[in-house]
């Protein structure tokens, strides 16, 4: 059974494809009330990471615990063109055993959506399909939430509510993983960082009030390292 | 610490929290599928112009002076229900694919075996509304007098449409994710539809003939047990094909 | 390497069985032209049966191992079950076109026709596109544990398909003869031929078993192939 101060915990995950491990021995602790950042090159792993973790994809090797259930907001927005905004976000929350418009309106408000909530999906731009993928993963009210690469696309004002949502959720007392190459934007938010180095966690340290740039160097220097 | 639920005055109130979920779930998808499809309606309309242009060809495909419209008319019926509703079937899933749907789905507490039935009964919501306008048209075209045998033919339509959908919808989940899908499906499906469409037919043309109920109660039975045997195996099956 | 030498044993010793195998088949199609009786109601071309029938029942034996080995590996999940089970599956397929051969070549003299819609002539053909389907499948994808999982998925229903369809096509008018072997009661088969016939399945069997070996062997041979290709990127 897990600490109640804990959010994630991943032990010697090792995740494959055909004969290519592309996860090797992860063991990871997320306490809950904080922001992890996991960065990577393209093809450390970050995005197959974080499918293990909500649970998408099944390790070969070594288990994973989420307390408070997972939510999960990836590249693609994992809802239906052709419904509404509302109409997507009330079909979500009835499989998950519950009817609950009083969620549903919430979420579309704090996200901005509320003038767009019944026009369909099909319609929206890149920022509102994300926003609205995010409003996804927060209607079980999860005690985790990932994000993949979450402000790809997105202009300020919309990168901006990402930000706000992060915070809320950390002062909520909720973890967070979020994996991006866009660190600027996150360091304010951020509490620890992960850093993935062709499949293996390289580091896992505290911020320390380091910067975008020193954090890249770290980065940087972990791959010639490795 | 772990909040233990106590179980409400007895195990049934468990055990009806759980059925109604899990109907909810499947009835939810089913909606969703239907509400989407009759947005676009392009499988709809696809599969109903295909239902009626093969029952009006299949009426030409024949000499006319030796062989009745009568003596065909089971056979033609059931090959037009077989291919248009197959048709329907892969927009089942291929829905799931866009924008990752089916991550989404699984990413919720809503169990594989929910989500089959949903799909499935969507897909038989899809079917049943092709043959419920090609019935009609086939009536009109083939000049048969089934009137007073309406009831046991939907019957017939109902279980070997259930037949259909079991396996139909299973087979699609897997070969969607392959890239000659439309191609696929048939080849897989084709040789599962052999006993219900053959008992269907059987039933068929005695129906026409006005033969006794007793003639048709092997094929009958023979439908039946495909029926409960692949809708138990399609829905403990699809776990294997839905998770990684 | 271990994997490779131990495929690579099973390839030889699999083709000594069927070379075995072979050999028995010459001696048994031997007996059966010079020195087993001409049937009476059929004529010599009766003696097609020898071949015909083994292959029949091996091809059902073949298709019958691939569904329960399809079973086995939804819950056991060894990847040699996944090999075994598709190497059977293309050796049953195999031996369905010579049923399928044979078939008509032993009815055209009796029956006067090459195709006739007899119950198990149909039945064969049906479990043989059944099968080929399964093999497209596995030739579609190209993950091999989605790939292990479809096909033990499509293996499990094939395998309760199978008695559908033989009722179905069974409940047809049907031409074939009598079934000779099995039904219950004394085979009504006279000693000479029965031994023929027996002799005949053993072959066939163990025709079947030389081939699977090989199969199999190919089989873990790629997929060794494919680990070491994965462990010179890493």
């Amino acid at each position: 059974m897990m600490p109640p101060d804990v959010g994630v915990v991943a032990t010697d995950v090792a995740w494959r494809v055909g004969y290519r491990w592309i996860l090797k021995n992860i063991s990871l602790t997320v306490a809950a009330g904080t922001v992890t950042l996991l960065v990577g090159g393209n093809g450390s792993g970050k995005t197959s990471l974080l499918r293990v973790l909500a649970g998408l994809a099944r390790p070969a090797k070594g288990s994973v615990s989420c307390q408070g259930g997972v939510g999960f907001v990836a590249h693609h927005s994992m809802l239906y063109d052709s419904l509404t905004g509302r109409e997507n976000l009330a079909f979500i929350t009835r499989l998950d055993g519950g009817h609950a418009p009083a969620r549903v309106d919430a979420l579309l408000k704090q996200m901005g959506l509320e003038r767009a909530a019944d026009q369909r999906m099909g319609t929206y731009s890149r920022g509102m399909t994300q926003r609205l993928a995010i409003a996804r993963a927060l209607l079980s009210d999860p005690g985790v939430l990932l994000l993949d690469e979450p402000l790809t696309g997105l202009d300020e004002a919309a990168a901006q509510i990402v930000v706000e949502v992060i915070k809320q959720r950390r002062q909520d007392g909720h973890a967070i993983i979020v994996a991006s190459h866009q660190l600027v934007e996150l360091m304010e938010c951020a509490t620890d960082i992960g850093f993935l180095v062709s499949g293996k966690l390289a580091a896992w340290e505290p911020v320390n009030g380091r910067d975008a740039g020193a954090v890249m160097q770290r980065l940087r220097d972990l791959v010639a390292d490795g | 610490m772990v909040a233990m639920r106590v179980p409400s005055c007895s195990g049934f109130g468990i055990w009806w929290q759980m059925a109604n979920g899990f109907f909810a779930v499947a009835g939810a998808i089913a909606i969703k599928d239907l509400a989407v499809e009759w947005r676009t309606k392009t499988a709809l309309v696809s599969s109903l112009v295909f239902a009626i242009l093969v029952l009006a060809i299949l009426y030409f495909a024949r000499d006319a002076t030796a062989v009745s419209a009568f003596e065909v008319a089971p056979g033609v019926l059931w090959v037009t229900f077989t291919f248009a509703g197959m048709l329907g079937l892969n927009r089942a899933f291929l829905l799931e694919r866009e924008n990752h749907a089916l991550d989404g789905l699984r990413l919720t507490s809503a169990t594989p075996h929910a989500i089959f039935l949903g799909k499935m009964i969507g897909n038989a919501v899809f079917v049943g509304l092709v043959q419920l306008v090609s019935l009609p048209l086939f009536i009109l075209f083939y000049n048969v007098p089934i009137w007073n045998r309406l009831p046991v033919l939907v019957l017939v339509m109902a279980m070997a449409t259930l037949a259909f959908v079991s396996v139909g919808t299973l087979l699609s989940a897997m070969v969607v994710r392959t890239r000659f899908s439309e191609v696929m499906l048939p080849v897989l499906l084709l040789p599962f539809l052999v006993p219900p469409i053959v008992s269907a037919v059987q039933v068929t043309w005695r129906i026409l003939a006005d033969r006794p109920m007793a003639e048709m109660t092997g094929w009958l039975s023979l439908l039946g047990a495909f029926d409960v045997i692949f809708f138990i195996l399609s829905i403990m099956l699809f776990e294997a094909i839905i998770t990684e | 390497m271990n994997r490779r030498e131990s495929a690579l044993t099973t390839a030889r010793r699999g083709s000594i069985i069927t070379v075995l195998a072979l050999a028995g088949f010459a001696g048994v199609y031997v007996r059966a032209l010079m020195f087993t009786p001409i049937e009476r109601f059929q004529g010599p071309a009766q003696k097609i049966l020898y071949v015909h029938a083994p292959i029949a029942l091996t091809t059902l034996f073949a298709f019958g191992v691939t569904g329960l080995l399809s079973l086995l590996y939804l819950i056991l999940k060894d990847r040699r079950l996944d090999h075994l089970a598709a190497s059977s599956a293309e050796v049953g397929v195999v031996l369905s076109i010579a049923m399928l051969i044979t078939g008509p070549i032993w009815g055209k003299p009796i029956w006067g026709t090459w195709w006739t819609w007899d119950a198990r002539l149909t039945s064969t053909l049906f479990l043989f596109l059944l099968f080929v389907g399964y093999l497209v499948l596995r030739d579609a994808l190209t993950d091999f544990e989605m790939r292990a999982r479809f096909s033990a998925v499509l293996g499990v229903l094939a395998l309760a398909l199978v008695p559908f369809i033989h009722m179905t096509v069974y409940w047809f008018r049907t031409l074939h003869p009598e079934p000779v072997l099995l039904k219950p009661g004394t085979p009504s088969m006279p000693g000479a031929m029965l031994v023929t016939l027996l002799s005949s399945m053993a072959v066939v069997i163990t025709l079947y078993v030389g081939f699977l070996m090989q199969r199999y062997a190919l089989s873990v041979l790629e997929d060794v192939r494919e680990e070491e290709a994965a462990l010179e990127l890493s």
